[in-house]
């Protein structure tokens, strides 16, 4: 599996790190805490040629642009299938629910990940937008978002760009930034009925949202899709029992291990509470039931920690004091003999990179805390959704 | 609450000179006048910039200002004015006036314009600076140029028969010859065969230093030397990087870039060690153990061995968590010092850590608060500016 980047600590350092960030409650190099995202700030609508548009900027400088495109693409016919028409003509019965099934394809959507100083066909590219697409694709909800008729469809191109070097792994950021791009994404309002070819209003006020926001009534009444969301993408990390989300890049490199989870609002449950929405139109209530959190994927990314070069105990260091000096063959046995337990054993303050797999019972925990009721998966798709779309 | 989440600064509703370096309105009105007091009263200095102008770009502003003084009265139009751009940064290639008048300084060069004419031509992205008659350019954003006597931290990112290389920030890498460090054991001894073979034992790949700048090749490289007890590697804390010279922010040259800070809240004595390059060490401070077979014999000799003891070790003492929190806390000073422009120093950083105390202890998680980001990073920046 593609790695993080590869960061050039000294032992010493990790060795605080890691003792640090192993205390309960852990204290991270930036005071933040555990469930503590870095502050950022948000913008959407930025690029005026694009369907839709963000921008996100944290604190420390990095920054991520991303752009989502769309264009009408006509849907290649299937012959290893039997064609919806055909199947029409065959029973009567379906034919009413037949006209207006809603396929999609993943070749609808187009991902690519630019960063900086990487090559685009880098392993650690490819893997972030493989995750990135994967998370969007999981359940196949999104793609039907841009059928529009059974000979046509939108064809999705979402750029992501990192304007920054990568000062820290950049999934979280990257995510973001499309998750509020798809947000703030229209397309233009079809006028053309049944299977003609797409003619689309021109006035770009009355264009849908991709993802139509319970709120505007309006958008409601046309379109009574549910009021899903496009997945979020955490990285969670582990450094003994503590989980730490959010990680910098420093913390990333003394971790024991190191997930993607993608969540995602689960369209099943909320189209079970669109009844009830109506009636309470309140965003009070709303917040109070929370959101319909669903799991869509759980990578594992490799952490950097497992390439790090190990600490030297005072006891084996022949540069460390006393031993500098020792010349008489007395000394140096005693000396090798305490070495080759320094080896085995772990001592204190010396680091040590992680070893083995990481336990089971700290994974399932992790994806727990994120989606747990209340959450922080929870409280991130809230604070998202204070974001002014454009 | 896990994330926040700020809205732009809204810089676009704004005419551009007013929001993207609220001094450049003083900058340009200063000029004019200047301009005009130095045809009257030639030789005035006045250092725009104040403050945050480094140290270093200063050597230029005396020869300015004396070479101002030699210019003939000349009938002044308001066009000679108007034809320096009005906002106050400028980006490499920008014309930046063509009126003979002027001075080129830091940061521009002299491209022909039409007609034999010459311009003023920025090479940096920065902000226009003038010393009476002289325009330079001051950038936004500098790599570390190095100096003799600096002191620096580094990391070592290559390790070489004789020497190591050493990132310091600057354009090029420093070099650490294995002939400028001291040797274990104490005394004072020439280098030998086994040193070289065994040279990842002092410092290897990743390795953080802290050293002074011996000399300087002609390139602008560097050669370091850890030469004395004070310098050596760095155990016990953390690392953090503080973006380069330029912009008002980040490490300035003073008097004591090393010094030890008493912290709050049981976490001791805190060393805090601010490199000219901007790279930052916060550690334990740690008073040197003398072994039991060498209490007794006291002299020069031996306390050099003593201490030379611990100089190549990578292995952490034990440190308490209050500690820990502390080094945090003064970590997150640093931080909020850089985002919100201002000079990291022994003074404000002592004093921003004092005001980070007090804010700890009106905050909600009591003193054990040592999170100084965002909002509260500008709150501690803005109770430093109004003292």
């Amino acid at each position: 599996m593609a790695s993080s980047q590869h960061v050039l600590l000294s032992p010493a350092e990790l060795a605080y790190l890691h003792a640090s960030l192993s205390l309960t409650p852990p204290i991270r190099p930036d005071g933040r805490s555990p469930t503590q995202f870095r502050p950022l700030v948000a913008e959407t609508g930025i690029l005026p040629g694009t369907n839709g548009s963000a921008r996100i900027c944290f604190a420390d400088g990095t920054e991520a642009i991303v752009g989502v495109k769309a264009e009408v693409e006509r849907t290649r016919t299937r012959h290893d299938f039997p064609s919806l028409d055909e199947s029409a003509e065959d029973d009567d019965d379906l034919d009413d629910n037949q006209n207006d099934v809603v396929k999609g394809d993943n070749d609808w959507v187009e991902m690519t990940v630019e960063i900086p100083g990487y090559r685009d066909d880098d392993a650690g590219t490819v893997f972030l937008s493989a995750m990135l697409s994967e998370a969007l694709l999981a359940d196949g909800e999104f793609t039907k978002r841009l059928w529009i008729n059974q000979r046509f469809h939108w064809k999705l191109y979402l750029d992501i760009l990192l304007i920054s070097p990568p000062l820290s792994y950049p999934l979280p950021l990257l995510s973001l930034t499309t998750h509020l791009a798809l947000l703030a994404a229209r397309l233009p309002r079809l006028k053309s009925e049944g299977d003609e070819d797409p003619l689309f209003d021109d006035d770009w006020a009355a264009a849908p949202y991709l993802y139509p926001r319970p709120s505007e009534k309006g958008s409601k009444a046309t379109a009574p899709a549910p009021a899903a969301r496009p997945p979020v993408t955490l990285l969670v990390m582990a450094v003994g029992n503590n989980i730490i989300f959010d990680p910098s890049k420093e913390e990333l490199a003394v971790a024991d291990v190191a997930l993607a989870v993608s969540v995602g609002e689960s369209s099943s449950s909320t189209t079970s509470t669109t009844s009830s929405k109506p009636t309470a139109m309140d965003i009070d209530t709303e917040e109070t039931k929370g959101h319909n959190l669903r799991l869509l994927s759980v990578r594992t990314i490799d952490p950097p920690s497992r390439l790090t070069p190990p600490g030297i105990p005072n006891a084996s260091n022949s540069a460390y004091g006393a031993n500098a000096g020792a010349k008489d063959t007395e000394k140096k046995k005693q000396q090798q003999e305490q070495a080759r337990t320094a080896e085995s054993e772990a001592v204190e303050g010396v680091w040590k990179a992680p070893r083995g797999g990481a336990k089971t019972l700290v994974m399932a925990t992790m994806v727990q805390k994120v989606l747990e009721k209340g959450g922080v998966a929870d409280e991130v798709l809230d604070a998202l959704d204070g974001v002014d779309l454009n | 609450m896990p994330i926040t989440i700020l809205p732009p600064k809204a810089f676009r509703d704004q005419p551009p000179r007013h929001s993207l370096n609220h001094d450049s309105d003083d900058v340009m009105s200063d000029a004019t006048s200047d301009s005009e007091d130095s045809d009257s009263q030639p030789g005035g200095v006045s250092l725009d910039g104040g403050a945050t102008i480094h140290p270093r770009k200063r050597h230029r502003s005396g020869a300015g200002a004396a070479a101002s003084s030699t210019f003939t009265k000349r009938p002044k139009t308001n066009a000679a004015i108007n034809s320096i751009p009005r906002s106050a940064i400028v980006t490499p290639g920008e014309r930046i006036t063509t009126d003979p008048q002027w001075m080129r300084g830091h940061g521009t060069y002299l491209s022909s314009a039409s007609l034999g004419e010459q311009a003023i031509t920025s090479s940096l992205a920065g902000i226009v600076t003038r010393t009476n008659k002289l325009l330079s350019v001051r950038p936004l954003r500098a790599r570390y140029t190095p100096e003799v006597g600096d002191l620096v931290v580094g990391r070592i990112v290559e390790v070489q028969a004789k020497r190591w290389r050493v990132d310091v920030g600057s354009t090029q890498l420093a070099a650490l010859p294995l002939s400028a460090i001291n040797l274990p054991g104490g005394i004072l001894r020439k280098r030998t065969e086994t040193d070289e073979l065994q040279i990842r034992t002092f410092f290897a790949e990743g390795d953080l230093v802290v050293a002074e700048v011996q000399q300087l090749f002609q390139d602008g490289g560097a050669v370091l030397h850890t030469r004395s007890l004070k310098y050596g590697k760095l155990r016990n804390g953390v690392f953090m990087a503080v973006s380069g010279t330029g912009g008002g922010g980040g490490v300035v040259r003073s008097r004591r870039q090393v010094w030890t800070l008493e912290s709050a809240n049981n976490g001791g004595p805190i060393d805090v060690i601010l490199g000219v390059n901007g790279y930052v060490w916060i550690s334990k401070h740690v008073e040197p153990v003398v072994p039991e077979e060498a209490k007794g014999q006291t002299g020069i000799t031996n306390l050099e061995e003593v201490v030379s003891a611990t100089m190549y070790s990578s292995q952490n003492d034990r440190i308490e968590p209050e500690t820990m929190r502390e080094i945090a806390r003064i970590r997150g000073v640093v931080t909020a010092l850089v985002e919100n422009g201002l000079r990291v120093d022994e003074d404000m950083v002592t004093k921003g850590y004092n005001e980070a105390v007090e804010l700890a202890l009106v905050s909600a998680d009591g003193p054990e608060d040592v999170y100084l980001g965002g909002e509260r990073g500008e709150q501690l920046a803005a109770a430093l500016t109004a003292v």
